[in-house]
């Protein structure tokens, strides 16, 4: 929190390099998270540029009471929103958390509602092995941005971004068990996406 | 006795501390003697990391330097202090 307060000063003064490693930072994960509101790329691309312009201007307005990361977060949720109702556009995140079958298939459960397969370990995954696993990264990031837009929505603002629970469930207009729902099943799907990668044989 | 699958329900409300205390312990009780279980949960924990280094890609190279340049506009036209 601290060293984000420090950057949010540097943008203050106008330090145009930290804005610069901001942008290459988070660029990417704010139009995966517009897209999961506006259902088209195009518009997710104005969205978040109209963000990026908010948070050029209201920077001093940050007080470090959350991460930098999920203060622009929140800005590009309520353009989006805005835009997606403008546009009618605008999905129920509600609806689509009632929405879909179980989070984990039944067949990966035993008759007596243990693991089936015992749940194989992982091998770990140190900052070095990262470096090495384009293949395992690129699938996660497919199964991230092939999630229904509510779930790819509801990762990236909590477990991506940081933001607090209560804080997304006011921003998405849905309930505690809503989000949870949405988390559980997109979490679920992450851990199957790298699975076959890191399961050690 | 909990089962693993009533487990893997609770799993995102438990790692969110948001579980109401009889739930919790019953987790806690069942992780106790499920290596399974302490697996499936290091694990999502692993993936929500993941997720966070995979969704970061560099912008195109023209909307990076598009949004710097918009940057060094609008600090200029509005001066610290
Ligand atoms: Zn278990």
């Amino acid at each position: 929190m601290h060293a984000d307060l420090s950057l949010a000063r540097k943008l203050s003064a106008g330090d145009a390099e930290a804005f610069r490693s901001l942008v290459r930072a988070q660029h990417h994960r704010l139009i995966l998270l517009a897209t999961g509101f506006t259902q088209s790329r195009a518009i997710a691309e104005e969205v978040v540029q109209d963000a990026w312009v908010v948070v050029m201007e209201n920077i001093d307005a940050y007080e470090g009471r959350s991460a930098l990361s999920a203060w622009i977060a929140g800005i590009v949720v309520n353009k989006a929103r805005a835009r997606a109702r403008k546009e009618q556009r605008m999905i129920s995140f509600e609806a689509m958390a009632d929405a879909d079958g179980p989070a984990i298939a039944p067949e990966k459960f035993a008759a007596d509602g243990h693991w089936a397969d015992g749940m194989p370990a992982w091998e770990v995954v140190t900052p070095e092995r990262l470096l090495g696993a384009r293949q395992l990264l690129r699938k996660v990031a497919e199964a991230l941005e092939g999630l229904p837009p509510a779930q790819r929505v509801a990762v990236l603002l909590r477990d991506v971004e940081g933001l607090e629970p209560a804080e997304i469930c006011r921003q998405l207009d849905i309930s505690e068990v809503n989000l949870r729902v949405l988390l559980h099943r997109a979490r679920n799907r992450l851990r199957e996406a790298a699975d076959e990668d890191l399961r050690i044989k | 006795m909990l089962t693993c699958q009533s487990l893997s329900d609770d799993a995102a409300a438990y790692m969110d501390a948001s579980l109401p205390a009889p739930r919790r312990l019953r987790i806690k009780a069942h992780l106790l003697f499920c290596p399974a279980c302490r697996r499936y949960l290091q694990q999502l924990k692993i993936a929500m990391g993941l997720a966070r280094h995979a969704a970061t890609e560099p912008p195109p190279p023209e909307v990076e330097e598009r949004l710097v340049s918009m940057f060094r506009q609008a600090r200029r036209q509005d001066p610290p202090g």
